[in-house]
């Protein structure tokens, strides 16, 4: 069917961008569909960890972010309090972080052993979701209403960009051309279209999942590494321009960018809504 | 402090070339805000991810941060490609291995600093029935897998002249040919 205008979708007022940069978790403020760059300052400050993928619970209003020195995964509430370890065991190289609200899991990608693993917002329950032709996954994404996990693997030799069901059932390789090095990932909650960063075609690109074809938003960018969607805009993360760059999708044209005062590359990025989208999935019933 | 109206109310910031610092307002803790390029923490301490050393001298001799020297055997879209204090590289591709992606890891033999990948680290693909106790390591350099009696070849894939059944796992049997009735 036809996909809603983002433009006219309703923002909740009070969301902020989160993003990673070397030891710290920085927020923005955003306003409509704009980044209120001069109250931007850094929520969480833990400068002997290296924080790559950042997830929000929107309900709890938690974020959560996996870290490569541990290697561990954390969370801290974004109203203050200190950060808690929720996994530390068997840990290679944790790098994205996704939530389901409704099913109150995260899932991440292992780059050293080569897994998707799943667990409770505390981190019990844990179980490995798939643990084969898997070489470099890398960003994950959970669209919760509809109950799909999406991530990237940015394997040389087989790019892809896979796709299951959020019990890891119904597992299928969604993108295969035309790509090279796909880092980062995001659905729109209100339009669940999919959206990814590709650091060797150095694209932008969207396409609805449940339908063939794909759209290429902006090309020769420069190093992308994450991205998340808010409204009408997409927020990609550049290790060369140590920035967080916004675009305009529906004119596919960048339009606002923000540098931190520190020059380092910044990694995850995720959107903190200040409410949750409507829905419902399976696994929150079970 | 500046509202105090003393003297020491402000303070240089403990950080490397003067650069600027933030009081976390919580904890009344100073913080770096602008570590020179490659370095992050507190004070500047540390190395960014994809650098290695010890600014500070926290650890010995102050040594400042470089990039991660790994042979051109890490991929630069990978993340923690080496250990920020020793450099030692954690993220070795080609099927190298070592501090420095420097050997071919196990299973693997050839020159993990060979120029083109093709030329790198290939399999050892040592024959299990010809090798002993079915290893799959060998020679780092020369590929020589570790054959069992009277196997021979790289790879453990042969009887020598005179010998046969391989397939039986404890190598090369003799033929025991009759010299006289043999035509070799």
């Amino acid at each position: 069917g036809p996909t809603p205008r983002p433009d006219v979708v309703p923002l909740p007022s009070g969301t902020h961008l989160l993003f990673a940069q070397s030891g710290k978790i920085e927020h923005v403020p955003l306003e409509g569909n704009n980044m209120m760059k001069s109250d931007a300052k850094a929520l969480l400050h833990i400068p002997d960890k290296v924080i790559i993928g950042l997830a929000y619970d929107c309900v709890d209003k938690f974020v959560y972010w996996t870290d490569i020195s541990g290697p561990s995964i954390s969370r801290a509430s974004i109203s203050g309090g200190e950060p808690t370890t929720i996994v530390k065991t068997d840990l290679g190289s944790p790098e994205g972080i996704a939530i389901d609200y409704l099913g109150r899991n995260i899932f991440w990608t292992d780059s050293v052993l080569n897994k998707i693993e799943v667990s409770k917002l505390d981190g019990s329950n844990r179980r490995v979701l798939f643990d084969t032709d898997l070489e470099n996954p890398r960003g994950i994404v959970a669209d919760a209403a509809k109950g799909n996990l999406y991530w990237t693997d940015w394997n040389r030799v087989a790019p892809k960009i896979e796709t299951s069901y959020l019990d890891g059932t119904n597992r299928r390789i969604l993108v295969k051309d035309d790509l090279a090095l796909p880092n980062g990932l995001t659905v729109d909650p209100y339009s669940s279209m999919l959206c990814w960063v590709d650091a060797g075609t150095k694209r932008m690109e969207c396409m609805n999942p449940n339908q063939p074809g794909r759209r290429k938003i902006v090309e020769g960018i420069q190093y992308p590494f994450d991205v998340t969607s808010y409204g009408k805009n997409l927020y990609y993360t550049d290790w060369k321009r140590d920035a967080v760059v916004a675009v305009d999708r529906t004119i596919s044209k960048e339009n606002d960018s923000f540098q931190p005062h520190k020059r380092s590359r910044i990694y995850g990025i995720t959107t903190a809504y200040s409410q949750c989208p409507q829905g419902q999935n399976y696994c929150a019933v079970n | 402090d500046s509202t105090a109206g003393t003297s020491s109310d402000c303070q240089p910031c403990p950080c490397p070339g003067g650069t600027s610092c933030a009081v976390v307002p919580k904890t009344k803790e100073v913080v770096c805000t602008n570590c020179p390029l490659g370095t992050t923490g507190k004070r500047c301490e540390l190395c960014d991810d994809g650098y290695f050393g010890d600014p500070l001298g926290e650890n010995g001799a102050p040594r400042q941060c470089k990039l991660c020297e790994c042979n051109n055997n890490i991929d630069p879209n990978a993340v923690g490609n080496c250990d920020r204090l020793t450099g030692e590289c954690l993220k070795c591709i080609y099927n190298t291995g070592g501090f420095y992606c420097d050997r071919c890891r196990d299973g693997f033999f050839g020159s993990a600093l060979a120029t083109t990948p093709e030329l790198k680290c290939r399999a050892c693909n040592c024959n299990p029935y010809g090798t002993v106790k079915g290893k799959t390591t060998c020679s780092g350099l020369t590929g020589q897998c570790e054959c069992l009696p009277n196997v021979t070849e790289r790879d453990c894939s042969a009887c020598v002249p005179g010998f046969y059944n391989l397939l039986s796992g404890r190598g090369c049997e003799g033929c025991n040919c009759n010299a006289i009735g043999s035509t070799n």
